[in-house]
């Protein structure tokens, strides 16, 4: 009876000594509530127990519109996230904030992983001084969307095939845009993106045309809104919508997806919208302009938390997630940063509503392109700029004055 | 019993016990304000400390970094930025727009509307069926009916002839269209008010001035408006209060623009506070806005006094 008794507490003490790891869970905010989304997520967070079977990590929703104060109030709250999505224009904002820890070493170290295959210009945003802070896990060209219907019913060519033609630049744009809002009384020929480029969307309206000029916004603590290139950009822009009256003016809807306008300029994403539209599309590059081609391109990150409890258990799901065969999964949704997703075939056919021949011109940006300026101190120079720009968007607007002024009331930031 | 044992049993039957019915009142009185006192320490008086002792720091919410600079934040708003007396300029005049308009048209519904007709309930509703409905939902509304050309303000003025502005573009006109939509949106809490004060008033004031042979207007100026005085202070303050504090209409409908023309004094503490993190300057401002309201309402207070000494 006593060597039962004996035999059972051994059994008992050693299935305390072999019985599983503790279980653990990552926590993970992202911006998105799509339910495809959600589900591809949860099917990457479940493949990451085959490497680490008592992981659970957990995707938390936050609007975009709330993230950053959201995420700032639980980083200083004490109830941070592990990890999460970033967005590009806040990026340099927290990593000089220091609450994001490097990633670097954990992606050096896994298996496979080819940080090489991510290009440089695709990695320069989320990196400092060689330190890699954060993945990025879209990198999605800002494309021209045309209402084709429109253009046919105008007896126009529409952007894609100009574009195939070579002639698809700011002039082009400029008359095709007053053809167009000419041929619709009450339409117009283009729209900033979602509406918003007299607020929210400033850089989105302007900086595609400046670059193609040859301008900048700024760089190396120089600003560049004053510059020939710039002033010759937004002229342009200027007289699109108080001249020819082919742009949607500043305190007008003109919405594109309800046909409303017959071009706008926004993400692929963007074409989840196309089938309800009613009408028939397409999405071409951006014009170009006297310096050429200049693609845009929006990113967004993950990252890892500095005040994570797990903060090594979330670079090692950030290794996971961002290798080959997970962004192959996730360029469905998000156009991947990693070149050899990019060059398969697969991502030229991944995206069931556009044409592989108009992906082949997403890769080409994507491959190309640039992301928006970006700043330590993006916020307060957005909020500087923003009552300058206001005074630029009115019919009598010196364009090259209200610029030098956007100059003066940034540059202290710069 | 010894004389000493004696002499300690009487002291013991008459020494008073602690919890006296003074002190049983007192406890039970302290017990029913406890869930507000709890309340008011937790959610008012501590944040208001709190904020008190941020205004002297300059903390970045977001790096957590944060360092004492006494009245640095005070003496950059008051002498140094000069976004401040913008703002501050902006809400003066958000407040000079907003509280007559409310009150005065507050007080025309609730004369029109006091005395019992049929359909008076109806409109009774319906002037206070914006106070009770979503924010942002008639911020949004609003902004769509005010647009340029295509809004449906223009486009009737349109039809009488009139070249609307382009309402939430220009300056002027966007702090405009914020007050009246603000006005529209919160007159019917004050017409409430002043419904309840006039069926207060004992019409037998307002027939002995009849029979004196007092005109309409001579009865509202020299009976009816003095008896509404409480009132009038009441709804003067939280008023004046609640337009100082205006924040929604203006995030939602201009979000300060355009021209920084309307960036009113609690916007600019949100972005101060939750756009730039600068949390320490953001509790100096709210601070300075604390102090300006109270300012008011003591002055009003004072009015109010001299008026009816």
């Amino acid at each position: 009876m006593f060597r039962t008794k004996i035999t059972a507490a051994a059994l008992l003490g050693a299935s305390f000594l072999v019985s599983p790891a503790v279980a653990q869970e990552l926590r993970f905010t992202v911006w998105t509530g799509n339910d495809a989304h959600l589900s591809m997520l949860n099917s990457i967070g479940d493949s990451f127990k085959a490497s680490h079977p008592d992981v659970t990590v957990t995707f938390e929703t936050i609007p975009a519109g709330d993230y950053i104060q959201k995420l700032t109030f639980q980083l200083a709250g004490g109830t941070p996230p592990d990890l999460g999505w970033m967005f590009e224009n806040s990026m340099p904002t927290f990593v000089k904030a220091g609450v994001l820890d490097e990633l670097t070493p954990t992606l050096a170290a896994t298996d496979g992983y080819d940080l090489e295959d991510f290009s440089k210009p695709a990695m320069a945003l989320w990196s400092k001084d060689d330190a890699v802070y954060g993945v990025p896990f879209s990198t999605s060209p800002f494309m021209m969307f045309f209402n084709k219907d429109m253009f046919d019913a105008a007896g126009l060519e529409d952007p894609l095939t100009l574009a195939d033609k070579g002639e698809w630049d700011m002039a082009k744009f400029r008359e095709v845009s007053a053809a167009l809002a000419a041929a619709n009384e009450g339409k117009w020929g283009f729209e900033f993106k979602d509406g918003q480029g007299y607020d929210s969307r400033i850089m989105h309206a302007i900086m595609p045309p400046i670059r193609v000029y040859g301008g900048n916004a700024f760089a190396g603590g120089e600003c560049g809104f004053e510059k020939p290139e710039a002033v010759a950009a937004v002229t342009q822009l200027h007289e699109m919508i108080f001249k020819d009256g082919s742009i949607v003016p500043p305190g007008e809807q003109g919405d594109f997806f309800s046909g409303s306008s017959a071009m706008t300029i926004n993400q692929i994403s963007r074409a989840s919208k196309m089938p309800d539209a009613g009408f028939n599309w397409g999405i071409a590059p951006l014009p170009t302009g006297p310096a050429g081609a200049s693609p845009v391109i929006g990113q967004a990150g993950l990252v890892v938390f500095s005040k994570s409890k797990n903060p090594e258990l979330a670079k090692e799901f950030i290794a996971h997630m961002t290798n080959a065969e997970n962004v192959a999964v996730m360029a469905q949704f998000f156009p991947p940063a990693r070149k050899s997703v990019l060059d398969s075939e697969a991502f030229t056919n991944a995206n069931a509503l556009i044409p592989a021949a108009q992906m082949a011109n997403v890769k080409a940006a994507i491959s190309d392109g640039q992301v928006l300026p970006s700043h330590e101190r993006t916020p307060q120079i957005e909020a500087a700029m923003k009552p300058r720009f206001d005074a630029l968007w009115k019919a009598d607007a010196n364009v090259e004055e209200a610029l030098k002024a956007v100059c003066a009331a940034i540059q202290s930031e710069l | 019993m010894t004389p000493s044992e004696k002499t300690a049993t009487m002291a013991h039957a008459t020494r008073v016990p602690w919890l006296t019915l003074r002190r049983k009142e007192a406890f039970e009185a302290w017990l029913f304000v406890s869930p507000t006192l709890i309340g008011f320490i937790i959610f008012f008086l501590g944040p208001l400390i709190a904020v008190g002792l941020y205004s002297l720091t300059e903390w970045n919410l977001l790096s957590q970094e944060s360092t004492f600079v006494g009245v640095e934040n005070f003496r950059d708003a008051l002498t140094v930025n000069p976004d401040f007396w913008l703002v501050v300029r902006n809400s003066a005049l958000f407040a000079l727009g907003l509280v007559p308009m409310n009150m005065a048209l507050a007080l025309t519904l609730a004369l029109a509307l006091s005395r019992p007709f049929f359909g008076v309930v109806f409109f009774r509703t319906i002037f206070f069926a914006p106070v009770i409905t979503s924010a942002v939902a008639w911020a949004i509304v609003w902004k769509f009916l005010l647009q340029g050309e295509a809004g449906a303000v223009n486009q009737l003025l349109a039809s009488i002839g009139i070249d609307g502005p382009n309402w939430l573009r220009e300056p002027d006109w966007a702090m405009f269209a914020v007050i009246v939509t603000r006005v529209i949106k919160m007159v019917g809490l004050n017409m409430i008010l002043y419904i309840a004060a006039l069926q207060a008033i004992p019409r037998d004031y307002e027939q002995a001035a009849q029979l004196e042979g007092a005109s309409r207007w001579q009865i509202f100026h020299m009976v009816i408006w003095p008896l509404l005085a409480p009132t009038t202070l009441i709804i003067m303050v939280i008023t004046t209060i609640g337009s100082f504090k205006v924040f929604d209409h203006i995030y939602l409908m201009t979000g300060g623009g355009p021209e920084n023309g309307t960036l009113v004094l609690a916007y600019y503490i949100y972005q101060q506070g939750f756009e730039f993190f600068n949390v320490g300057y953001a509790s100096a401002l709210a601070i300075i806005m604390f102090v300006i309201v109270l300012a008011l309402t003591i002055v009003q207070l004072i009015l109010r006094q001299k008026g009816s000494g």
